[in-house]
């Protein structure tokens, strides 16, 4: 059989839209294709509300099940998960309004704003773990910015097929410490140029080549980046005594101010007496 | 089934393959696979010769024959290592590096060395590389091949309406009648076109997978090429 160019695309995407018959969702558009899978969004019918629709290229739900049970404000809701009749597998999540991360800090950001967002990310991270789930792609790409500053984590628990390498551990198998290395990506990613040398830090011990020599879990890194926004030494750095005399200055510059101030009025009292 | 290109030459459809695929058979894959790998790859070997070295439609066919004879001889389909590439792309280099020999072997013999380009055809006039005419051609390869597949099924399924729906509906040319003119054409309802398309569509996809799956090492490769193949 001969196939014109136009035959052939029309083809290529009619026989890839997720077949919905029986289900209670309408097809309404393609939102985007990552890791195993493309997100479509849909409109349920029964609800009346609309969702994104995850198809996967197989038939395994990945990790959905696992997912839909954590609850976090930053990890999308699952509310439904199936098979469609041509054998794939899909789930309906909350549609997500929002900036991918990546174009929300091309905007001009505070340093505070940047690291309220990648913490937010931790704590979902730090959560899934808990529960024995692991992220395995993240990345910016990945990362939702809604416009009230809600911080959503998309895209859980599929291999990344070609994923970006900057954000991928470079050990084959994937663990908890992959998604530290991933977290300490996006925290340079995030961070301004030149960043606060405690926060490079930070971002290259959780990025370091040996996963044993990373955080030990997304709670310490959350805690070094706390200690740091607290004008604490960070665990990652061991700081020159110049940046610490200049940390304990500014940790404390109103106590040091009022004793300075102190110290300069008993001087010129000691002087205004003995005249 | 275009003359130009068909296996064998315009008389002669499919038979002449069948020396080779036994030959591959030998080499440890099973005959099935083999005859998946010639039926879907003839085609984008021919075009991606007769871009990439100049070559008319009778040297390209000699050309694209003969490396699949040779490539039997080698052993080539049981050194392949989904490691390292996907088979498409191992097969288009080893292609082009059997076809860069040959072209230098028969220059030297014309030439002594020199390099000679054959007249620039129709085919050498097109604008896309080579490369991509043999995945365009590839992918082209694989529809028509699992639309036989769809058109047989339907034929044996007793599903002959399916298929002249879709036929008239998904293959067709330009402009598409409505569902509402295909229901009253066909003296069915609206709906059951809206079934028939979505049946016919959910099926051509599986048989696409299942050419595909033929040609490839594993489902992470099937995976990976499906997505080359889906827009």
């Amino acid at each position: 059989m001969d196939l014109s160019d136009s035959v052939l695309d029309h083809l290529r995407v009619v026989a890839a839209l997720p077949d919905l018959t029986g289900t209670r969702y309408e097809l309404e558009g393609e939102i985007g294709r990552g890791g195993m899978g493309v997100v479509y969004r849909a409109r349920d019918r029964q609800l009346g509300r609309r969702v994104a629709l995850k198809v996967l290229d197989s038939a395994l739900a990945g990790e959905a099940p696992l997912i839909a049970r954590l609850e976090h404000p930053a990890i999308v809701p699952i509310y439904e998960a199936g098979t469609l009749p041509d054998g794939r597998a899909y789930y309906a999540m909350k549609l997500v309004a929002g900036t991918r991360l990546d174009w929300y800090v091309a905007k001009s950001l505070s340093l505070a704003e940047r690291l309220r967002v990648v913490r937010r990310v931790g704590e979902a991270l730090a959560l899934a773990h808990s529960r024995g789930a692991i992220h395995r792609d993240l990345k910016p790409q990945n990362v939702m910015v809604g416009e009230f500053g809600e911080v959503y984590v998309m895209d859980w628990g599929v291999e990344a097929v070609a994923g970006t390498p900057a954000f991928r551990a470079p050990e084959p198998s994937l663990d908890e410490r992959s998604d530290i290395y991933a977290l300490g990506a996006l925290l340079e990613f995030v961070l301004p140029a030149p960043p606060p040398p405690a926060l490079g830090a930070i971002a290259r011990k959780a990025m370091n080549a040996d996963r044993s020599l990373r955080y030990p879990d997304v709670t310490a890194w959350l805690a070094d980046i706390e200690r740091f926004q607290e004008g604490l030494a960070v665990e990652a750095w061991r700081e020159p005594p110049l940046h610490k005399v200049r940390r304990f200055w500014s940790r404390n510059a109103l106590l040091l101010w009022l004793l300075t101030a102190y110290a300069a009025v008993k001087f010129l009292l000691f002087f205004w007496g003995r005249r | 089934m275009d003359s130009d290109t068909a296996i064998g030459g315009p008389h002669d459809q499919f038979p002449s393959t069948q020396r080779w695929l036994l030959g591959a058979a030998a080499s440890g894959l099973p005959n099935e696979a083999l005859e998946r790998v010639a039926a879907l790859y003839w085609k984008p070997v021919y075009r991606f010769i007769r871009l990439k070295f100049r070559k008319d439609s009778e040297d390209a066919k000699d050309l694209t024959q003969g490396f699949f004879a040779s490539a039997l001889e080698r052993e080539f389909f049981a050194r392949f290592d989904p490691a390292k590439a996907s088979f498409r792309t191992y097969l288009r280099m080893a292609v082009e590096r059997f076809a860069a020999n040959a072209h230098a072997a028969e220059n030297r013999q014309k030439r002594g060395g020199g390099v000679e380009f054959e007249p620039i055809g129709e085919e050498a006039a097109a604008t896309e590389s080579p490369e991509a005419a043999f995945d365009r051609e590839w992918q082209r390869q694989l529809f028509a091949l699992a639309l036989d597949d769809l058109r047989a099924f339907c034929d044996s399924a007793g599903k002959r309406l399916q298929w002249l729906i879709f036929e008239a509906y998904d293959l067709e040319e330009g402009d598409r009648s409505s569902y509402a003119a295909l229901a009253q054409r066909y003296g069915i309802a609206e709906t059951s076109v809206t079934n028939y398309l979505a049946w016919a569509r959910r099926t051509l996809r599986g048989l696409v997978m299942e050419r595909m799956r033929g040609v490839t090492s594993g489902e992470r490769e099937l995976r990976e090429e499906m997505r080359r193949v889906w827009i």
